[in-house]
């Protein structure tokens, strides 16, 4: 049995090695290091060191755009006088100019340099190298071939000849840092964040019984964690996988803002930057923050109903373990250097051009793993919430974060068969070459947008609603009294999952879609301020009169209440059409997703970490420590985001790898000031990112050495609070269920309008005993 | 019943039921990774229909056998199932009905939404883009350059008898099947057969069903790919061709972007048929010899992708239900069917009957019309 | 498990003898060159006889094959089937039927250089 599990779990590492190893080697040659440093025709597999190459003429600092002469020349190897050819070269430098002097070399581009047909049969050649204009340490990077010339040289035969390699550095006037790749930092910083985590699971596993620390003991312990179908440990996955991926973002986040620093940077390329806030873009919506809501989503839907697992177990495991995958999938790129820089939209025909990078096919097969995940979540949440909700507990009776992850899941369930539609498509025209959105074939790129909108507004409440649950939930616990407005937070709720498949022409007003729909998406947008407004409303009456107490959730939930406040009021800018085509593609477009997205729903699942964590680990966290998060954390968050209003009304535009500012008055110039906001945000950027680590410390913290949790330190009053912290597996009896008990017992089972409708529908109780 | 804390389920093994869920499954891991394995390697063979390289063939057959192995786990798991453990739903509104019964449903509704994004995609470009049947009549074509229009496969396919034969036996075929599969059900359901006579009969119908599947998917190939030799007595009523040309031998192909079909010939349409209509564009223009008439030639790239991709998403429907088939039918085998799980098959049913909905759509609209 | 019966026959075979004639319809229709007219919505009636037919014979799969009728928990999982209608008219009206025209479909005093007012 043990042996079984090693056998498979060596299996499985294997494998994992080799989806790792396999795109840097096969798929993508240009590998992280660039065309540059492998662009060598040589002849054999190995450097010999026989061959020896030498650069001479370069300075040891060059001067500003001066020209100087050089040599590159090759002793020792198969090459002498008689043979009909005798070698040749490849010379790329990082910077400044090659030209060729005489007809025994040519320059491909400014950068590289290669003998011609007439300088095959020389062993020395001449070049001219002007020097950039600017302060940069320059490489040079010379690959030489001795060729002996034999029968059948002329052809590229190349047997017996050998080659070798030299690079060589010269230094600017004014010495500089050595400039980092964005890509190799990147995935430096992954694959540090990955160990570390690693590491901490481990510490996590010793801690749990320091005596065992052995392999016999940790093999079935990771094996349970990789075969688990239980709602609790699949959540505790989902929300590892979550926080991990929302650390990546971050990364990735911050080379962005490193860029956006100052006006005309160039750490990022256009394309790395292309790169970089596509898979921000994805990595935060698809791998941290649906993991993160699954991840509570499958901890507490359970418990608050009072079911002991959800409906479909395996199924759950199934579309957690589809996700770290797919995040492989869509990582490819990044490993290799050419990841997806379609945007997370993936804008048709961009996509499925021949100018978008490889990665964009691996991005999108790994979308095609997500969009499974996501239907088979939905089917067993969806299941589970109609069918199992313990005995008492009607639909009105509910939690509301219960309620939400229904809401959301349906949303989530309904929409998201349209963007697979829409992947497939676009991975078959990347791969067998079908033509959806090809347009000299009478492609219709729209088609695309309209497919992924239709998915993708409603994702965006998929992603707040679940938040709107936490923050009911949390704040009527704090403020010691239930929900205000109950039945009206359900509709509120349910009408933004309906009126969002209609609105979601609202991000095509630019388009050129139909008239007829913008104006029909232009109203109902309008719409969505109507119940968001009553949940605002509700909270904020819900507070009135209660008893706040003020722990750390309670914070972050205030917090919550300011900025989705603020990220509401100014998307409430979008919907007017012609408002829309000014801010479109501006920064304010920007300042408003992240209100919503970051003062929303990560403020909320902030909000759910300090409120959920004693009953998920039973361990209290440190109250200072959480405060001093909040603080920081609010406040760095809207010095970062705030500005970027204004910077969106100047006219910067997003998704640009850089700006610039002028004095003058013209057309679409930033003014001066841009520049210091810029620098602003970015400094607030990382005071945003390193406040989160007080978060992480306190997790760890309080895991190792916390004060033990009661059952329910909070006071609260649903299902999931009368278990223990944390919970038994299964989490309640089966065959002795929790019954919700209503004070108001007449009114709550007296069935409304669509509760006798459904009873007209529905199996008689009688039935169901013959069945 | 706190049995549960003593109990460490396998898992690789048979599951015990008696434990009802949760239980432990390498399944998932085993067949995320296979998928994951899959769609890397695919797109290591093509690149925009261009083959790229051989040696990635490898490793998609090697993905989709890791797949298969989390399968064969996922059904070890279950082959167990007795009806033993079977969750009733609570509650309004599916009080007392099975929970993956629900579960089923809830999962169709998915599958609609799927199939509309199809639809909705044929109907923008069906709509949006002109037919080449009006282009060709219209005369705004000159031979020698590529027009682009709409090309609907039904008018290659509904245009003879023969063309139209795997179509329409595939329709039959499924009709049969969502026929043999609920007669399998209730069979398997019948308490007052004995068990050998039950186990047989659910045999019997459930690999009728696979056969039909698989006769089904054949015939798809024989349309798409392989056409299909006639016998000598009917090739004067298929125009004195010798077999049924598949729709890769017309050249309704995804990368057609110069599609050639004698029906856009003025050479042919004059000498076969009814020739041209009078009262079109082209002839009055070719009567006035502005026009030269001769072959046109279409891009239809957009309208095979379309025809393609949606009967292939259908087809891979089949091909899942073949799949899911083969283990039932075995498991019918061994008299694994019982009133108690007869519900097992409902399961399934439900899904294979959606198919048959979706083809009820798929076969007029792509086929006929 | 059906419960009732169709004309007193078993209510499976009665479906899928229907079925059957009403699929060798439709195969017949397309094969026989009807008149090329336009009649209701339709452009032929070849399209008509289709859709007309789609129509029964996914009631009586549905119905009859699929347990939404007859079975004591019928009701309810029709309501469940007919669930995403509302999403799928939306995305067949918005997605299926419309067609990028911003610049052609708005009225002339709505465009870009209309300003002589």
């Amino acid at each position: 049995m043990r042996t079984k599990i090693g056998r498979s779990l060596v299996v499985l590492a294997v494998l994992s090695v080799a989806m790792l190893i396999a795109p840097a080697a096969v798929s993508y040659p240009t590998g992280v290091n660039g065309v540059a440093q492998t662009g060598c025709n040589c002849h054999g597999a190995v450097a010999n060191s026989d061959v020896a190459p030498s650069i001479s003429g370069l300075p040891d600092q060059y001067n500003y755009s001066e020209e100087y002469e050089i040599v590159v020349s090759f002793t020792g190897g198969p090459a002498n006088a008689a043979n009909s050819n005798q070698g040749g070269f490849n010379l790329w430098v990082s910077d400044g100019e090659l030209a060729p002097i005489d007809a025994t070399a040519q320059a491909y581009g400014a950068n590289e340099a290669s003998h011609t047909e007439a300088g095959n049969d020389q062993t020395s050649w001449t070049l001219t190298w002007t020097a950039p204009s600017g302060d940069r340490n320059v490489e040079f990077i010379l690959h030489v071939n001795s060729v002996n010339g034999n029968e059948d040289g002329n052809n590229g035969g190349s047997s017996g000849d050998l080659w070798n390699k030299l690079s060589a550095k010269v230094s600017p006037p004014i010495l500089v840092l050595e400039e980092a790749d964005p890509f190799v930092v990147l995935s430096t910083l992954i694959v540090v964040s990955a160990v570390l985590l690693i590491i901490t699971l481990t510490y996590v596993f010793y801690r749990t019984n320091p005596e065992s620390f052995t392999w016999e003991h940790f093999a079935p312990w990771i094996s349970e964690w990789l075969t688990s179908t239980d709602h609790k440990k699949i959540g505790t996955l989902y929300f590892v996988a979550g926080m991990f991926f929302l650390g990546v973002g971050g990364i990735m986040a911050m080379m962005i803002r490193i860029q956006l620093a100052v006006p005309g940077n160039d750490f990022l390329t256009q394309d790395q930057y292309n790169q970089f806030f596509t898979l921000h873009g994805t990595t935060m919506i698809f791998l941290a923050a649906m993991p993160l809501i699954n991840g509570f989503a499958n901890w507490m839907v359970p418990l608050q109903i009072g079911a002991p697992d959800l409906a479909l177990p395996r199924i759950n495991a199934m579309s957690f373990w589809l996700q770290p995958v797919a995040a492989l999938l869509i990582f490819t790129g990044v490993f290799s250097g050419s990841g997806a820089d379609t945007g997370w939209t993936g804008y048709a025909p961009y996509v499925v051009s021949e100018t978008a990078h490889l990665g964009t096919t691996m991005w999108v097969a790994g979308q095609i793993m997500l969009v499974a995940s996501s239907t088979l979540t939905g089917i067993n949440f969806l299941t589970t919430i109609a069918v199992m909700r313990a005995p008492g507990m009607g639909w009105l009776q509910m939690p509301l974060f219960t309620w939400s992850i229904l809401i959301a899941n349906l949303m989530l369930f309904l929409s998201i068969p349209a963007f697979g539609v829409g992947l497939i498509q676009v991975y078959l025209d990347r791969v067998i070459g079908t033509a959806f959105y090809d347009v000299s074939a009478g492609g219709d790129p729209l088609l695309w947008s309209h497919l992924f909108w239709y998915f993708g507004h409603p994702e965006v409440y998929v992603v707040i609603v679940p938040a709107f649950g936490v923050i009911s939930e949390v704040i009527a616990t704090s403020a010691r009294r239930s929900i205000f407005g109950y039945r009206s937070m359900v509709y509120a709720m349910a009408g933004i999952g309906v009126v969002s498949f209609i609105v979601y022409g609202h991000h095509m007003f630019t388009s050129g879609m139909s008239p007829t729909l913008r104006f029909v998406t232009m109203l109902t947008t309008m719409l969505v301020a109507v119940p968001t407004g009553i949940k605002i409303f509700n909270w904020l009456k819900t507070m009135h009169g209660g008893s706040l107490v003020y722990r750390t959730h309670t914070l972050w939930t205030l917090g919550f209440l300011v900025t989705f406040t603020l990220g509401g009021i100014s998307g409430m800018f979008f919907p007017s059409i012609a408002m829309d085509l000014h801010l479109h593609e501006s920064y304010f477009v920007v300042a408003h997703f992240h209100y919503v997205l970051v003062g929303g729903t990560v403020f909320g699942f902030y909000a759910a970490i300090y409120y959920w964590w004693p009953k998920m680990t039973g361990r209290m966290m440190d109250e200072r420590l959480g405060v001093i998060h909040f603080l920081t954390g609010f406040i760095s968050y809207n010095a970062l985001f705030w500005p970027m209003h204004r910077l969106g009304v100047w006219g910067m535009a997003r998704r640009h790898h850089t700006y610039f500012v002028t004095t003058e008055e013209a057309m679409g110039a930033l003014p001066m000031e841009a520049a210091g906001w810029n620098m602003f945000v970015s400094v607030s950027a990382f005071l945003f990112f390193f406040s989160n680590f007080f978060l992480i410390a306190n997790m760890i913290k309080t895991v190792i050495r916390g004060e033990k949790a009661p059952a329910d330190p909070w006071g609260g009053w649903s299902f999931e609070w009368m278990t223990a912290s944390p919970p038994p597996t299964p989490s309640f009896d089966p065959h002795n269920l929790p019954e919700l008990k209503d004070a108001n017992e007449h009114i709550a089972n007296e069935p409304g309008t669509l509760g006798k409708l459904f009873n007209r529908l529905m199996m008689s109780e009688d039935e169901e005993v013959a069945h | 019943m706190s049995s549960y804390d003593d109990h460490h389920p396998s898992g690789w093994g048979p599951h015990d039921w008696g434990h009802g869920a949760p239980h432990n499954s390498w399944s998932p891991l085993i067949m995320s990774i296979g998928i994951g394995v899959f769609l890397f390697s695919v797109a290591g063979v093509y690149e925009w229909g261009e083959f790229i390289d051989a040696s990635y063939i490898g490793v998609s057959i090697a993905g989709l056998a890791i797949i298969f192995i989390g399968l064969t786990v996922w059904w070890r798991q279950d082959y167990t199932f007795d009806g033993g453990y079977e969750p009733r739903s609570m509650g309004t509104p599916f009080r007392g009905i099975e929970v993956r019964k629900v579960a089923v449903w809830v999962f169709l509704m998915s599958e609609m939404m799927v199939f509309t994004s199809l639809f909705s995609t044929y109907m923008r470009y069906r709509f949006g883009i002109e037919s080449c049947e009006s282009v060709f009549m219209s005369g705004e074509w000159v031979e020698g350059s590529s027009v682009t229009c709409f090309e609907p496969a039904g008018h290659l396919i509904a245009s003879s008898w023969f063309h139209l034969a795997p179509g329409a036996i595939n329709t039959f075929a499924l009709i049969i099947s969502s026929f043999t599969i609920v007669q399998a059900l209730r069979y398997a359901g019948m308490l007052d057969i004995d068990e050998d006579r039950r186990r047989k009969l659910v045999t019997r119908y459930l690999g009728t069903t696979w056969f039909l599947a698989v006769l089904f998917l054949t015939l798809k190939m024989i349309e798409w790919f392989l056409g299909f030799p006639l016998p000598e007595f009917l090739h004067e009523y298929n125009h004195g061709d010798s077999t049924i040309k598949s729709l890769y031998a017309e050249g309704y192909l995804i990368n057609a972007d110069s599609y050639q079909h004698k029906y856009y010939n003025t050479d042919y349409v004059a000498s076969h048929g009814h020739g041209l209509d009078h009262e079109s564009a082209l002839y009055l223009m070719m009567e006035e010899g502005t026009h030269s008439g001769g072959q046109m030639m279409a891009n239809i790239r957009v309208s095979a992708s379309t025809f393609y991709v949606t009967t292939g998403t259908h087809g891979a429907h089949v091909l899942g239900g073949i799949i899911g088939l083969t283990y039932m039918t075995y498991k019918a085998s061994r008299g694994g069917y019982t009133p108690d799980n007869a519900v097992s098959i409902e399961y399934f049913g439900l899904y294979w009957h959606f198919v048959d909905l979706v083809w009820v759509i798929v076969f007029p609209f792509f086929y006929l019309y | 498990m059906a419960h009732y019966t169709i004309m007193g026959r078993d209510p499976y075979w009665m479906n899928f003898y229907g079925l059957m004639i009403l699929t060798l319809i439709e195969v017949l229709a397309v094969g026989y060159d009807l008149p090329e007219e336009k009649i209701f919505i339709f452009s032929n009636y070849t399209l008509m006889i289709l859709t007309v037919i789609a129509i029964p014979k996914f009631i009586m799969i549905g119905m009859i094959f699929m347990h939404l009728y007859g079975s004591p928990d019928s009701g309810i999982l029709t309501v469940t089937a007919l669930f995403p209608a509302f999403f799928i008219i939306i995305m067949v009206l918005f997605i299926g039927l419309t067609h990028p025209e911003a610049t052609t479909g708005l009225p002339e005093w709505c465009r870009p250089g209309y300003y002589n007012i």
